[in-house]
């Protein structure tokens, strides 16, 4: 018998040892803690084919997208836990400030009776828009290949909380100043059946859906989000630029800086995904599935923003540039 | 300032439930993952989360948190703690951050679960703030032990342990697999949140944190009441959803399940924090012993917070209660005499003032656990080290996949409890692990104890290299005891001291 070597301990963690720089504290703390993602076959220590582990490998593990090493993936942005506290409360000091600043000048009193109804169609129903935005992102934490990817997902989760809440926090506000609009109270219908609504509506409950994790990401972060944030956030905060509602556009600004930070992980994980050349076809294929829903949700919406007659064809745009410049 | 008070907005923030028309609601909260034993989700309506926070109060406190964390690592990354500590202490460090900072990753895995497929908004919003703080407790105790790498091998496994067929790390993956990772979301919310995280983390964090003051680690006790502070916080997503399962008719099914998460979570504790608290630990700062520690937070108050939601206590109380005073000892024995085959370095904890202790705390230990020590302490004392090693693996429960062991010497009371099932016989360390089983049997079916594996031929060659191998852990990484023996020394002078009973 052979005597096995003797073990040295290492700078970093074994896995991260063959680098030629110094781990960076977001190497440290972030990458492969993924363990279900050890065995193919049997993704937990429990029955290799009881329900939920059939549901990781035939979603995550079986998924057409295929990768030789998801671990290698980096966010661009290394954000880990601390810095995204002191980011986003750095930006939410800066929100509350304008919110105070801005009621104790009387804004919402200020607002035209037309804008004021726009507001309770176009804009408060956004909550439920973006809690789906906060659930389809946890999907996504919890099916990814790699932790490197999980984390963007759960700061995306967690932003899209904060966008939640600030359009409650406004649905308030505005409801004490505009009681007969009835703000608080209608978002729900206008989001169930209002024209303007339903065809987003329809997106975000078939992406909702789309259960292949890679799809799930592909639907969220490369059709729904882009999308949508150009008509209920850009074009919607422009229209309120030229309605007076100086607060709206800044609000939007504010989250339109986190949906940068989504758009500069999502870019860097398809450049991860097209590594592979064979992903790129099956990439392709679901951005025309799911344009057309996507295209109709913008065209539904952005129509009634007359102040922003390009609403759409901007946003629509935008979207297909994003693609062209992935090279999909 | 006019500043809305949060209560002004706050439900508004949580009605985001619709009845959706593009895809069933059944598409959208499919059963496998969201659970709830037939409780329709308008009746989650009703979901009050006790504990109230908002995205805004959430990033700014915890950013707080986090600065004083991380200070007070920097202000006492030059005290020689690391150098100086007791061996012992060194190992408890080592023991933890292997068997939880991955686990926690898996826990923020499971309060996405609950984020996307919890039936209330409110649950869904308090799991996205969960998620962060399952985030955060992976990433505080990957940092703090990453430091030490470049000292001691062994500290590479606060990362590597999940990553291997290490036996500890198995039965760490399956109680975290079993209680959360492979769960639906109301079954997290009850298990992982109710059983798991008001039941027992307090007696890791809180209680470790203690012992980590007394023996001056005061990195490791501010970093872990640091992260209790959270669970404290998200463990509140449980009681709610039991409140409304007990309402709507299903008060057995929802006791059943937090009767298992009581007794996969008291497992584990009893392997990781049993040993460390009554044997790591140095006896100049024993505070409590772990027996203690859980009738003050199992009997004392977890029992408490069942009475106050109506439910009852488990049918297997009196079962589990009466193995706090044995099956810690037992797991300690197996953690020593297999210690080439852990990533920490075991303190024997036997030392005659040591022993006095136990004897005290655990009337009649000398009696039972002692005479196995007895056997190892002559043993080593006459040089015979080849007959404290192991040469093969002990039977393993195919419930926990820890030993099935209990009390030896002349308390006696090991027991297969064996189950035949489907043409297999399975084997389990008490009823109550056995009861596990009965309770999903599709759940643990098809999966293989290491033993299990070992017979399979999977493993090869099958002797003690072989095993290593497969477990993939080496010589500069493998656990030896944790004072090289100098304990022992006590008997050298007096061999027939062996205790002051
Ligand atoms: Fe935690
Ligand atoms: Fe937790």
């Amino acid at each position: 018998m052979t005597m096995p070597e003797i073990l040295k301990p290492l700078k970093t963690w074994e896995h991260l040892s063959g680098a030629r720089r110094k781990p960076s504290e977001y190497e440290i703390v972030s990458t492969n803690l993924h363990y279900s993602t050890d065995d193919q076959n049997s993704p937990f220590e429990l029955d290799p084919n009881f329900d939920i582990a059939l549901w990781f490998k035939k979603y995550r593990n079986e998924s057409p997208i295929k990768h030789p090493d998801w671990n290698s993936f980096r966010d661009p942005d290394e954000i880990v836990y601390r810095t995204y506290n002191l980011i986003q409360d750095g930006q939410e000091a800066y929100v509350f400030g304008l919110l105070d600043q801005f009621s104790d000048r009387e804004h919402d009193k200020a607002l035209s009776p037309s804008w004021v109804a726009l507001l309770g169609r176009l804009y408060t129903p956004n909550r439920y828009l973006f809690h789906s935005l906060q659930m389809h992102s946890a999907y996504i934490c919890q099916m990814a290949q790699a932790s490197t990817i999980s984390n963007c997902a759960t700061y995306q989760t967690a932003d899209h909380l904060r966008w939640l809440t600030h359009t409650a926090y406004r649905t308030a506000e505005l409801a004490k100043v505009h009681g007969a609009a009835g703000f608080g109270l209608n978002e729900k219908n206008r989001w169930l059946s209002d024209p303007a609504w339903l065809d987003i509506r329809e997106l975000v409950e078939k992406a909702l859906v789309a259960w292949d994790w890679a799809e799930s990401f592909v639907v969220l972060n490369l059709i729904v989000k882009p999308s949508i944030e150009g008509a209920t956030i850009r074009s919607l905060g422009e229209s309120a630029r030229r309605n007076g509602d100086t607060l709206l556009g800044l609000l939007s600004d504010a989250q339109l800086v986190d949906a940068s930070r989504h758009q500069k992980w999502s870019r860097a994980l398809v450049k991860k995904m097209l590594e592979q050349d064979e992903n790129r076809e099956q990439l392709r294929v679901w951005i025309r599935k799911w344009m057309p829903l996507a295209k109709a949700a913008i065209n539904s919406y952005c129509q009634y923003l007359v102040e922003v007659p390009d609403a759409a064809e901007r946003s629509i745009a935008t979207v297909e540039e994003f693609h062209a410049s992935l090279g999909l | 300032m006019t500043i809305l008070d949060r209560s002004e907005w706050y439900d508004i923030a949580r009605e985001t439930n619709w009845t959706p028309t593009f895809v069933t609601e059944e598409e959208l909260f499919p059963e496998v993952m969201t659970g709830g034993l037939g409780v329709t989700r308008d009746k989650w309506e009703k979901y009050d989360e006790p504990y109230k926070t908002s995205y805004p109060e959430y990033v700014k406190i915890q950013r707080e948190k986090d600065a004083g964390a991380y200070s007070v690592k920097a202000a006492l990354e030059r005290n020689k703690l690391f150098e100086t500590a007791d061996p012992g202490w060194i190992s408890i460090l080592k023991s933890h951050y292997g068997g939880l900072a991955l686990g926690e990753y898996a826990a923020m895995s499971a309060e996405a679960r609950m984020t996307r497929f919890g039936p209330a908004p409110g649950m869904r919003n308090m799991a996205t703030f969960g998620m962060l703080d399952e985030n955060r407790h992976t990433q505080l105790q990957l940092y703090f032990p990453h430091e030490h790498c470049s000292k001691d091998r062994q500290f590479d496994w606060a990362v590597k342990a999940y990553h291997t067929n290490e036996w500890a790390a198995i039965a760490t993956r399956r109680m975290v697999d079993d209680l959360f990772l492979g769960r639906d979301a109301i079954s997290i919310a009850i298990m992982l949140t109710f059983a798991f995280e008001t039941g027992f983390t307090n007696m890791q964090f809180l209680g470790l944190s203690s012992d980590a003051a007394e023996v001056g680690d005061y990195t490791f006790s501010s970093l872990i009441s640091s992260i209790q502070t959270d669970e404290s916080r998200h463990a509140q997503i449980g009681g709610p959803a039991l409140e409304v399962l007990i309402a709507n008719g299903k008060k057995a099914e929802a006791e059943r399940m937090v009767y298992q998460g009581i007794a996969g979570a008291w497992r584990l504790f009893c392997v990781l924090t049993g040993p460390s608290m009554d044997y790591n630990t140095p006896l100049a700062h024993r505070k409590h012993s772990f027996k203690e520690f859980m009738q003050e937070w199992i009997i004392g108050q977890f029992e408490r917070s069942l009475i106050d939601l109506g439910l009852d206590l488990p049918w297997y109380w009196d079962k589990l209660v009466a193995e706090f005073d044995y099956m810690h000892h037992a797991y300690q024995l197996g953690l020593w005499y297999w210690r080439p085959t852990i990533w920490w370095n075991p303190a024997a904890g036997v030392t005659p003032d040591e022993r006095d202790w136990l004897e005290e705390k655990y009337p009649g230990w000398n009696d039972t656990f002692g005479k196995c020590w007895d056997v190892i302490i002559e043993n080593v004392v006459a040089g015979r080290m080849d007959k404290t090693y192991p040469e093969t693996l002990p039977i393993l429960c195919n419930m926990s996949q820890l030993p099935i062991c209990a009390i030896p010497g002349n308390g006696w009371n090991v027991k297969d409890y064996p189950l035949e099932y489907q043409g297999r016989t399975y084997h389990f360390n008490s009823e109550i692990d056995r009861w596990m089983f009965q309770q999903s049997p599709e759940r643990y079916r098809d999966h293989m104890s290491l033993v299990d594996r070992l017979l399979a031929g999977q493993i090869q060659p099958p002797d003690i290299g072989g095993i290593l191998k497969y477990m993939n852990i080496a010589p500069g990484e493998c656990g030896d005891d944790a004072h090289k023996y100098a304990w022992a020394d006590a008997y050298r002078v007096n061999p027939f001291s062996k205790s002051a009973a």
